[in-house]
């Protein structure tokens, strides 16, 4: 670690030649780690091929764990020097918990499956241990999947079982509806929904079965109060609402293009734009606290979005639509008619296509409140640039089902979205069972829906009822399976790398959330929590999460004691 | 597997890049799988018109009125196709599709496994999220299934198999993650034309044909042999064009051919690829459709020793093996961590549902009915198919290629092309299509000598019989222009 204190940062006075010495330093550090690493592998590989077989794979699985423990240490090494190098004098980089999970690393946004972090962190020297095999962008996907999915698949690797694994994660991360899977699995056991037949065995109509994309529309015609029927061609079906976003990107924009979204957002579409579509994302800042123009918080008003709009074509950039979620995720809220009207009356003044995504609509429980779909509007402002974008993953609580549609009154982008069929198809057998399900509006309406709303709004009251004896401020009143919640309080300071430590804490005692980061929210410090879950499991995460806020404010006490003694 | 009419359109080069429009320029002829004919007629109005791609009307962004405008072509060829299906009570002169690869021999068999209550299985975790690699209980049958029919020296790992919704979502991930947008793959040609769509859809990668002849010359032994000269001078003129090559696809069985390659082969090819650092990706989706046993069919799983491990990566899928395209599965596996964890980051948009990857591994994993039910019975028809087919051909006087494997036969019809060009190619497969029989001609697999024509065998005996009795209207009313044909041995026919 000698190469350490030149790395460190200088004071205010240093010279040209002193930041470049740094960079240089830190240049040849990297080329040194992949050296390293390179010698490392090639040793490993005569190692391995010396043994016998059998041995070998012992031997190997032995050296692959050395490997990583080595890569990681290194990396570490590295990630320190460099934000020595390029912060202030306190190294901000959060330390990797001290748990045995290996795969858990430091320091990274973290989002669930569902919730990718939007903007990862990918430090250059991590991508150094990203073998050579791959492309440059291929890296990139890589570390994106790595800072996303790593603590996901901790989850998965160690899931809560009420007996089989007490101490394991509870997972009120990733937005999946788990409330109503005794409805669901009983509803797709019922003879109507195995079918095999010849056609649905063999290459289908890439844009989805016909049989489906009628039910589909019919469906949404009923459901989203459509002024007339909606018709099939205009429906595409993928396999999941982030296929159809990424179709969209690629063929409403040209690389390097971008949507506006207001933030805080799912982060979900920007993992699609930016993997495949290479499409950029422009936040539209959202703020919580309440002002004259902010009536309510996180407020989005034509003023922000003409403003972000000008902001974008000052800098160059090519804004070809907005992305709108609604009912919106993470905040739970939904738009007024009026203020969607006006949304879209702003997109059109500005020839910005609109891509709405409904995909909690029917998760709407607070029945004093009614949801506007974009499809029951009488006259859209701009037809043919409003592409509307559902799904069954939420509101049936089948994510796993990989099921996504698109409406879009422009049949000139339902068929650009088609060439995408076939690298986002759903099974025939799928198809099948998705159409029986739509099509069984008595069932839908008389059993799933009541049950599910009762449930959702129990969970609901429950954990906020715990936010209020928390003295937590929280967001959500009416809609998905999420509260918005405030723990600003915990912060100090009231960092991002503070909100990261917070969210270490969270899974430390395996508990999985998802930080504001990952919904591109300007303020650190706000968590989305997932009540969507059976009232054990909800319960015994609800006193996980109470824990942590304990020691968390024991250990701020801590430190406040300590500033004040040195002081 | 379709084929399209050649009309030399220019695609407007801002759209997908310069590379991209020349490949698709070049090779559009063939498309998506399962999708049909286009039947590029004059009636059409607007489409393939490169008028239509003016931005003025248009919503789309550039690439998406590039990728609209590729995309009608193939749309309408599909409602042509569907509008005129052939069935044998409602529409008995409809057209009878020789065109898709696809395996319509054991519905039968297939419908009644699908149907056991084994199938039926739902727990909750089915439902949810899945591990984006595909649910470990499957990865765990795939690596099972591939180890004992693909022979691997050694047990394969779960851990090296990523699982997707079909062949093109693998090759699009692989394109992805393996090029940069503008490098290229080596492809031996004539070959399954669709991948070019597969790369360059997303990836925007290109592909760099290695042409090879019908005519046995120097050291072959066989037409359309593949050999490492050839990939060394293919790869030398793709870098003189300054095209960057990434790696060579495989596919093996081959498709069009019927034939494989032998393990010498395959191991020269490796080695090939290893000196110039290359990937290979080899697609091993009719591995199980390999019907004559003299065949002698190695995957490349079961090599002894692979020269570079880490570039090598096997896919294989369902569809044509278990005659299912519509179900939509593939997997990959991959020796290379990085290139496993890569695609399966785009396996977001790649999934399929975990009913479904139940059903699949309880399919995998029963390899009593696989064994001793469905493959032998697969292998009979499909040969009771092929002799059929080959017997109908051989009575015609009409040369061809196929060994023994896949589902369709490399049909030499250059004797009816009296100047011997790609319009005639074109016409005679215009020709056939007004005879309401629909074939994939050369062009569309990028074969550079016009007059080639797969024929897809792997149908029921009535469609077979009424389809080649077109075919022969066709040919005799075409036959009086023949010259003499080249002298083509067929290591298939005895």
């Amino acid at each position: 670690m000698s190469h350490r204190s030149d790395a460190l940062p200088v004071p205010s006075g240093q010279t040209r030649s002193q930041v470049l010495r740094d960079q240089s330093i830190y240049t040849q550090l990297l080329e040194v780690t992949r050296h390293l690493q390179q010698t490392m592998r090639e040793h490993f590989v005569q190692l391995m091929s010396r043994q016998g077989l059998l041995q070998e794979r012992r031997h190997t699985q032995a050296i692959r764990e050395q490997e990583a423990l080595l890569s990681r240490l290194l990396c570490q090494m590295i990630n320190l020097l460099q934000s020595g190098a390029t912060g202030g004098l306190e190294l901000q980089v959060p330390l990797p918990s001290k748990d045995s999970r290996d795969d858990v690393r430091y320091g990274q946004g973290t989002q669930l499956s569902g919730q990718p972090d939007p903007v990862p962190q990918l430090s250059d020297c991590e991508a150094a241990f990203v073998s050579r095999d791959l492309s440059n962008r291929g890296i990139d996907i890589y570390a994106l999947y790595q800072l996303s999915f790593q603590d996901y698949n901790a989850y998965q690797k160690d899931k809560y079982h009420k007996d089989k694994n007490t101490l394991g994660f509870i997972n009120l991360g990733t937005s999946e509806n788990k409330l109503c899977i005794d409805l669901m699995a009983e509803r797709l056991q019922e003879s109507d929904m195995n079918c095999v037949e010849e056609a649905l065995l063999q290459y289908p109509d890439w844009r989805g079965q016909p049989f489906l994309r009628e039910e589909v529309a019919r469906f949404l015609t009923y459901y989203c109060r459509a002024p007339a029927p909606l018709d099939p061609e205009n429906v595409v079906v993928l396999n999941g609402c982030c296929s159809v976003f990424s179709a969209l990107a690629m063929v409403l924009c040209d690389p390097g293009e971008a949507f506006l979204v207001p933030t805080p957002f799912y982060g979900g579409f920007a993992f699609s734009s930016r993997l495949y579509a290479k499409v950029e994302l422009i936040p539209v800042h959202l703020e919580s606290k309440i002002t004259a123009i902010n009536t309510y918080p996180f407020q989005l008003t034509v003023d922000k979005l003409e403003e972000a709009l000008l902001e974008a074509r000052l800098e160059g950039k090519n804004v070809r639509g907005l992305v709108l979620t609604n009912p919106q995720n993470p905040l739970g809220d939904i738009y007024s008619s009026d203020s969607l009207m006006k949304y879209l009356e702003f997109a059109k003044r500005h020839d910005l296509h609109v891509i709405i995504d409904e995909i909690y609509m029917l998760s709407v429980f607070d029945e004093s409140i009614t949801f506007h779909s974009v499809l029951s509007m009488k006259s859209l402002p701009d037809r043919s640039r409003t592409h509307m974008i559902w799904g069954t993953s939420k509101d049936f609580g089948i994510s796993g089902f990989r099921f996504g549609a698109l409406y879009t009154h422009n049949k000139e982008v339902a068929s650009a979205v088609s060439a995408f069929g076939y690298l986002h198809s759903i099974s025939g057998i799928t198809q099948h069972k998705l159409c029986q399900l739509l099509q069984n509006t008595e069932w839908i309406d008389k059993v799933y829906l009541p049950t599910n709303r009762f449930r959702l709004r129990e969970a609901h009251k429950y954990v906020t009822a715990k936010l209020k004896a928390l003295e937590i401020p929280f967001h959500n009143r009416s809609s998905g399976l999420y509260v918005w919640i405030n723990l600003k309080k915990y912060l100090d300071p009231c960092t991002f790398e503070e909100e990261q430590l917070l969210y270490r804490r969270f899974l430390d005692h395996k508990l999985l959330l998802s930080c504001g980061k990952a919904y591109m929210c300007k303020e650190p410090g706000w968590f989305r929590l997932i009540f969507a879950d059976e009232l054990p499991r909800l319960k015994l995460a609800m006193r996980r999460f109470c824990d942590v806020l304990e020691e968390q404010k024991q250990d701020l006490i801590a430190k406040q004691l300590e500033d004040a003694i040195r002081e | 597997m379709f084929t399209l009419p050649q009309k030399n359109f220019r695609a407007p080069t801002t759209c997908l890049g310069p590379t991209c429009t020349q490949d698709l320029d070049g090779s559009h002829g063939d498309d998506l799988e399962g999708e049909c004919s286009r039947k590029l007629d004059q009636k059409l109005p607007g489409v393939g018109d490169p008028a239509t791609l003016s931005s003025d009307t248009s919503y789309l962004s550039s690439r998406g009125r590039m990728i609209k405008w590729f995309w009608d072509l193939a749309e309408e060829g599909y409602r042509t196709y569907h509008m005129d299906e052939y069935d044998e009570d409602k529409n008995p002169s409809g057209i009878i599709n020789f065109g898709t690869s696809e395996n319509k021999l054991c519905f039968d068999l297939l419908s009644r496994r699908l149907s056991q209550s084994d199938m039926q299985w739902l727990e909750p975790s089915l439902l949810q999220y899945p591990d984006w690699r595909g649910h470990l209980f499957l990865r765990e049958e795939v690596a099972k299934f591939l180890t004992f029919y693909c022979k691997s020296p050694v047990p394969l790992k779960p851990e090296n198999v990523v699982v997707l919704n079909g062949g093109a979502s693998l090759f699009s991930a692989l394109a992805t993650v393996l090029c940069e947008a503008g490098e290229a793959f080596l492809i031996p040609t004539p070959y399954y034309g669709a991948i070019i769509q597969h790369v360059c859809l997303y990836g925007n990668v290109r592909l760099a044909y290695v042409y090879l002849d019908s005519e046995v010359t120097g050291l072959d032994t066989r037409p359309f042999q593949l050999t490492v000269e050839k990939l060394e001078m293919a790869l030398r003129e793709a870098y003189s064009e300054g095209v960057k090559v990434k790696g060579l696809i495989l596919i093996n069985p081959q498709n069009p051919l019927g034939d494989v390659y032998s393990p010498e082969e395959l191991q020269e090819y490796l080695v090939f690829a290893k000196r110039h650092k290359l990937h290979v990706i080899v697609d091993e989706v009719y591995m199980l459709s390999v019907f004559k046993e003299s065949v002698g069919y190695r995957s490349v799983l079961s090599l002894e020793r692979l020269p570079d491990p880490q570039r090598t990566h096997v896919m294989w899928a369902t569809s044509k093996d278990f005659g299912m395209s519509g179900l939509r599965f593939a997997t990959l596996y991959t020796e290379n961590q990085d290139v496993a964890t890569a695609v399966a980051s785009l396996c977001r948009y790649h999934g399929l549902s975990g009913l479904v990857q139940y059903q699949m591994a309880q399919l995998l994993q029963d390899h009593d009915w696989i064994n001793q039910v469905y493959l032998p019975e697969n292998h009979a028809r499909l040969k009771a198919a092929h002799t059929y087919v080959s017997e109908e051909l051989r009575a015609l006087g009409i040369p061809f290629l196929s060994r023994g494997a896949g589902f369709f036969i490399w049909v030499d019809l250059r004797k009816y092309l009296p100047k011997g060009t790609f319009e005639e190619e074109m016409q005679l497969w215009r020709r056939f299509l007004d005879n309401k029989v629909l074939l994939s001609f050369g062009k569309a697999f990028e074969c550079k000598e016009p007059g080639w024509f797969r024929f897809v065998f792997s149908d029921q005996a009535h469609r077979l019989r009424l389809g080649m009795q077109r075919v022969r209207q066709v040919l005799a009313g075409k036959s009086q222009v023949a010259e003499d044909p080249p002298s083509l041995s067929d290591p298939g026919a005895k």
